[in-house]
């Protein structure tokens, strides 16, 4: 397993792993922060995976995407922190099950 | 890329998003998260992304970490310490175990493909190239980008303007 040289493989391998840490952080927290936390880890693996594709690719395309997404993930974070502020004002409580009455 | 530097630099980055999931006090997981995503700027660094690895310093060791403590420090943390971990322990068990089949699903596909190592492995760009491909192929993308701030940032402030603050005076 312990290779003399670094490949793509090695690189997508980490990032599947970070994903699945983030997916897992997504599923089994109730604090809002903290999902929303496992979603930038998420974000996070994606990018190295397409920074290391750009990498081993010689392209600069994929340096622009993680660029991209990094952008949309600041704002996905802005997004949900107000949420959760607006649920914490009504329930002073900020437990993903409240995110279900978020209609009023 | 030397293969030590990778090893290590791999060992702490999963090692920190572990700690991310796993801790119980929400200020100990964003403490984690700032230092995963230094540790991964290191691993950009190291791939010869240097612009990507010092936007992911600015932006998201800096500007994103701090919003989400701020928010943090509006709470009250106490009472969630002790019931951090939705459901029962078998339920989280399977949801570990479907993670883990994630990864393994992904990672079985990944590496039934051959070896792909050394395609041009290692040339670097400067920032001039892609400030160039960024206002030249990307040009409509990064207007979108713009214009979903600009909506973002209204959407933020609409969101959060309701009457009242996050505490009792």
């Amino acid at each position: 397993m312990i290779a003399s040289t670094i490949t793509l493989h090695h690189c997508l391998f980490l990032s599947i792993l970070i994903f699945s840490i983030g997916a897992f952080g997504v599923l089994v927290r109730k604090n809002i922060i903290v999902i929303l936390m496992g979603i930038e880890l998420m974000l996070n693996a994606v990018n190295l995976s397409f920074v290391s594709f750009g990498y081993f690719n010689s392209s600069l395309d994929g340096q622009l995407m993680s660029f991209f997404v990094m952008t949309v993930a600041a704002a996905e974070a802005g997004v949900g922190l107000a949420l959760a502020v607006t649920v914490f004002k009504k329930f002073k409580k900020i437990d993903i099950k409240l995110f279900e009455t978020l209609r009023d | 890329m030397s293969p030590t530097i990778f090893y290590s630099l791999s060992i702490v980055l999963v090692v920190f998003s572990l700690l991310v999931v796993l801790c119980k006090n929400p200020l100990h997981s964003a403490l984690f998260l700032a230092l995963a995503m230094i540790d991964l700027a290191f691993i950009f660094f190291e791939l010869k992304a240097p612009f990507i690895a010092a936007v992911q310093l600015m932006v998201y060791a800096g500007a994103v970490m701090v919003m989400f403590v701020m928010v943090l420090m509006l709470f009250d943390l106490k009472e969630d310490e002790e019931s951090a971990f939705s459901g029962n322990p078998v339920i989280n068990v399977f949801k570990f175990l479907s993670a883990g089949l994630l990864c393994w699903a992904i990672s079985s596909k990944l590496f039934s493909y051959g070896d792909v190592a050394g395609l041009g492995a290692g040339k670097e760009f400067d920032i001039k190239a892609l400030g160039t491909t960024l206002y030249t192929k990307y040009i409509f993308a990064f207007e979108a980008l713009g214009l979903l701030l600009l909506l973002i940032a209204v959407g933020a402030v609409a969101l959060s303007r309701t009457k009242g603050g996050t505490h009792d005076s």
